[in-house]
């Protein structure tokens, strides 16, 4: 299999003299094409740092992270932009949609910043969102319809350029348990029907039951990775409890 | 002691917020303290006995401006208060009282509001002595620039500041203690109304709007022509007509172009332009209202300036017109000739006659028009330096100097070339209507306009009212206005009638003397000028604020709207790019019908009383003037709002 993203010895401290703090300590690891990978770990384990180095959004202080091929950290702010557009996905706990828009205008507007010619964009449109089974609220604005199917939108927003890697934070954690079961149906509907690549960071344990494979945090650095393997989603479910507890209780 | 000092350092920590309200608040304070202590100065006010007219002028409109301005500080603390809703959330969740976080940000409010009226004052003292040059260079009186510093300006400025700041204060009280902590915990969680009315309704609206503006400008026009009093009623219905569209398609051309943008789906998908609809539309629909009230604001400030300014100007360059004899008395009476004899022997006591002439006003037979025996009126003519005229016995001339009337005499004589009177029949002479400044409602004719005919045939007519026209040496001076009316009314002047004829009921007694005249017509200059700028500068002023407010105010949500498209991969040239746009159209929006209504305004005026003016170029310089000291101040607000908005919602290297 294909390597999408690679970590080496990523760093990342913050404040400066003797006021150091270490988010992310040393961490390697890599990520291959069509992986669910999911990120788990206490408050301040470092999880939704590392998301943001990997995503463009922050800096590392060490290290290199290539996504591609591409050394993510040697990129220069012009070049951001276009790297971010062309090669990632994003889905985040509070949906990030912009409320002036459709939920139909959200999805496109991916489409549009990536200068996808206008007679393509309904159509492609139409095919994500049937896909994702919200072809009903398409006309609706996002405060008239429900979190769960913001958050569908989201992931169709993020999935409809075929990026190379989906990077979700929190996904689950603005949604009831309902909602929450849908929408990771759904992540993993895109991972296997799709053949996505999707990172998600997560302190559920049931939502990173639906991910192949668990990198654990602590203190910055990897406490420990477990894979799903042919396990069924209750068993690998059951061994992530387990891992939390011996990390000490819980992941928050 | 704890609280003020946490008073303080809110302020110095929410300064960003507070820049553009301390700025218009320093502003209105500067521009009310510098009218008012030139409106209270007592060398102006010695100028000339009309002077007064400029204090009530401005004292009137500082009433208006206080009460207008008390809004735009209630808007300005709404925006405040929706900034700094989650801290004073948090205070209350500590355990401070109501009643404490209100009395905080009340000291906050009046340490700001002190300092802007203290540097507004300032700032108003070195103005007015800028003011102050203005109208002494007006007068053509030798000046220098010199500080007016007023207790009395001073003190209606605090009176007229804490109108217009403690309205808006109590509306703050009020808020904060209505307000519940979960109000201002989760506020901005609330959704925005979505909803616009269907595209037909819209375009029907704007095509209403449009017919209302048209029918305005018509009345507009037909007002111009009527010389009664029904021409205000004219005039007030045009107003509010193209006020009611000017207001209406600022509400819905927007929603037109946006909703007609949103339906091209190669528009709408062209690069970025989707979420710049979407942001604008969303300002459509939240400040549609306050875009249409600032849109009317702006035209009503223009209109005021340039109509201000060059009705001013234009009363000055037309002094000449309106007082063209050094001294002239009128009475409407059919006094006999001798009886103005010690009316001019009573001047020539105080100054040297050079001219003079009495005449009279003849009565036409059946007809409204008063006629001048030729012989008088080269007189008349003589006197004011113009060469004679001569026609046949067998001849008539009209002389009108009201451009207005001369449509109807052309007509008149088109329709009936000859008019016969007392047996004799005349014809227009060679050139049969003469134009120059003769002031034709006391002095040249009462109606505008009069009838020339040879002396032969006036004779025969019935004088029956007289006039003194005299040339002075040095044109005279102020007083003598006064002097000869006390004279015409103390009984020590005899007149005698006419043999036959009788007093009328009602006797109308005019005296006219051009150094007067010109002394209060400067007056008038200066007051329609000085007000009307004073008026304008203070809306603009109000409007940009409201503006920059309106913009301000949705901060947060953009800045979270713009961070979605920067996650999304939109480069921050773009983003730049795009919150110029963004801005530029939110402050274009209100700025559109009040530039092109100005711009007809100029045209109009030109078109109507380029000619009457007696200076030429004088209706296009001010008009001129009045959209670069627009765009100064719209420029101004502009570019600060811009700046205040780059910087937050965009991260550093974006700038």
């Amino acid at each position: 299999m294909k390597e999408v993203l690679k970590l080496e010895h990523i760093q990342k401290y913050y404040g400066n003299g003797g006021n150091v703090t270490k988010a992310i300590q040393d961490i390697s690891f890599s990520v291959e094409e069509g992986e669910f990978v999911g990120i788990m770990g206490a408050s301040g384990s470092g999880k939704t740092t590392l998301l943001n180095c990997i995503s463009t959004i922050d800096t590392v202080s060490a290290g290199h992270i290539y996504l591609d091929g591409t050394d993510v950290t040697e990129i220069n702010e012009k070049q951001i932009a276009r790297f971010r557009r062309e090669n990632l996905g994003f889905v985040f706990q509070d949906f990030n949609l912009l409320d002036t828009l459709t939920i139909s205008e959200n999805i496109a507007l991916a489409l549009t910043i990536n200068k996808v010619p206008a007679g393509e964009i309904d159509g492609r449109v139409r095919e994500i969102t049937r896909k994702l089974n919200i072809t009903d609220i398409l006309d609706k604005y996002p405060y008239q319809v429900s979190g769960g199917q913001k958050q569908r939108c989201a992931c169709a927003r993020a999935i409809i350029n075929n990026p190379k890697l989906i990077l979700a934070d929190e996904p689950t954690g603005a949604l009831d348990s309902h909602s929450s079961q849908m929408l990771l149906s759904t992540i993993q509907g895109i991972n296997e029907t799709l053949g996505a690549t999707i990172l998600m960071v997560t302190h559920d344990a049931f939502s990173a039951s639906y991910a192949n494979r668990i990198l654990f945090l602590r203190d910055g650095a990897i406490f420990t990775e477990i894979r799903k393997g042919s396990d069924s989603r209750r068993t690998f479910f059951n061994k992530i409890l387990d891992v939390l507890t011996m990390m000490g209780g819980g992941s928050e | 002691m704890m609280y003020s000092k946490l008073a303080f350092r809110n302020i110095r920590r929410s300064l960003r917020d507070y820049i553009i309200y301390f700025v218009t608040l320093t502003l209105t304070a500067a521009l009310m303290y510098s009218f008012l202590a030139l409106g209270f100065s007592p060398d102006i006010l010695a100028m000339t006995e009309n002077m007064s007219m400029l204090t009530s002028g401005i004292l009137m409109l500082s009433v208006l401006v206080a009460l207008l301005s008390s809004f735009v500080v209630g808007y300005a603390i709404r925006f405040m208060l929706g900034q700094r809703k989650k801290e004073f959330a948090a205070y209350e969740l500590m355990g401070m009282e109501v009643k404490t976080v209100r009395n905080l940000f009340l000291v906050e409010n009046s340490i700001i509001g002190g300092a802007a009226f203290l540097l507004g004052s300032l700032l108003g003292t070195a103005m007015s002595g800028l003011l102050n040059q203005v109208v002494q260079n007006i007068f053509e009186i030798p000046h220098r620039y010199q500080v007016l510093f007023s207790l009395r300006a001073l003190g209606m400025t605090l009176f007229f500041f804490i109108l217009m700041y403690g309205f808006g204060m109590l509306r703050a009280a009020k808020v904060i203690r209505r307000r519940k902590v979960i109000d201002l915990l989760y506020d901005n969680q609330k959704n925005e109304e979505a909803g616009f009315q269907p595209l037909h309704r819209s375009v029907l609206t704007c095509l209403l709007s449009l017919a209302a503006m048209v029918a305005g400008v018509i009345l507009l026009e037909k007002g111009l022509h009527i010389q009664t009093n029904e021409a205000m009623l004219y005039w007030g219905g045009a107003c509010l007509l193209i006020l009611a569209g000017v207001y209406e398609l600022h509400r819905k051309i927007p929603m037109l172009l946006y909703q007609l943008a949103k339906r091209n789906p190669h528009r709408k998908y062209r690069e970025e332009t989707l979420f710049f609809l979407g942001q604008i539309g969303r300002r459509i629909q939240s400040s549609g209202r306050t875009m249409a009230v600032v849109a009317i604001l702006l035209t009503v400030s223009l209109a005021t300036m340039f109509v201000g300014m060059t009705m001013g100007a234009g009363y000055k360059a037309n002094m000449e017109a309106y007082y063209p004899y050094d001294a002239g008395v009128a009475i409407d009476a059919p006094l006999t000739k001798d009886s103005m004899d010690s009316v001019r022997s009573f001047v020539e006591e105080r100054c040297e006659v050079e001219d003079s002439v009495t005449y009279y006003l003849y009565a036409v037979p059946n007809e409204t028009i008063e006629a001048l025996s030729l012989s008088d009126y080269n007189h008349l003519r003589e006197i004011l330096g113009l060469s004679p005229v001569s026609m046949n016995n067998n001849e008539f001339l009209v002389h009108c100097d009201t451009w207005n009337y001369m449509d109807g005499i052309r007509q008149g004589l088109e329709q009936k070339p000859e008019i016969t009177l007392n047996g004799w029949t005349l014809t227009p002479a060679e050139t049969p209507i003469l134009t120059e400044p003769m002031e034709q409602y006391q002095m040249a004719g009462t109606k505008g306009y009069v009838l020339v005919l040879p002396d032969e045939v006036a004779s025969r007519l019935s004088g029956e009212k007289i006039r003194l026209v005299m040339k002075l040496e040095d044109s005279g001076y102020p007083e003598l206005k006064n002097e000869l009316k006390q004279f015409l009314n103390s009984g020590k002047w005899q007149p005698d009638i006419q043999p036959g004829q009788e007093l009328p009921e009602r006797v109308t007694m005019g005296v006219t003397v051009k150094a007067w005249g010109v002394a209060n017509s400067l007056t008038g200059f200066t007051t329609l000028s000085f007000c009307g700028l004073y008026l304008s500068i203070i809306f603009i002023i109000l409007s940009c604020s409201v503006l920059a407010f309106e913009q301000l105010s949705a901060i947060d949500r953009n800045r979270k709207n713009y961070a979605v498209i920067d996650r999304l991969g939109v480069s921050g040239r773009r983003q730049a790019s795009l919150v110029r746009r963004e801005l530029s159209t939110v402050f274009l929006i209100p700025l559109f019908f009040p530039i092109v209504l100005t711009v007809l305004l100029i045209v109009g005026t030109q078109f109507f009383f380029g000619e009457a003016i007696l200076q030429e170029g004088l209706v296009l310089f001010y008009g001129l003037v009045t959209i670069l000291l627009f765009c100064a101040i719209y420029l101004t607000y502009f570019g600060a709002t811009m700046s205040l908005f780059k910087r937050v919602i965009l991260r550093p290297e974006m700038h």
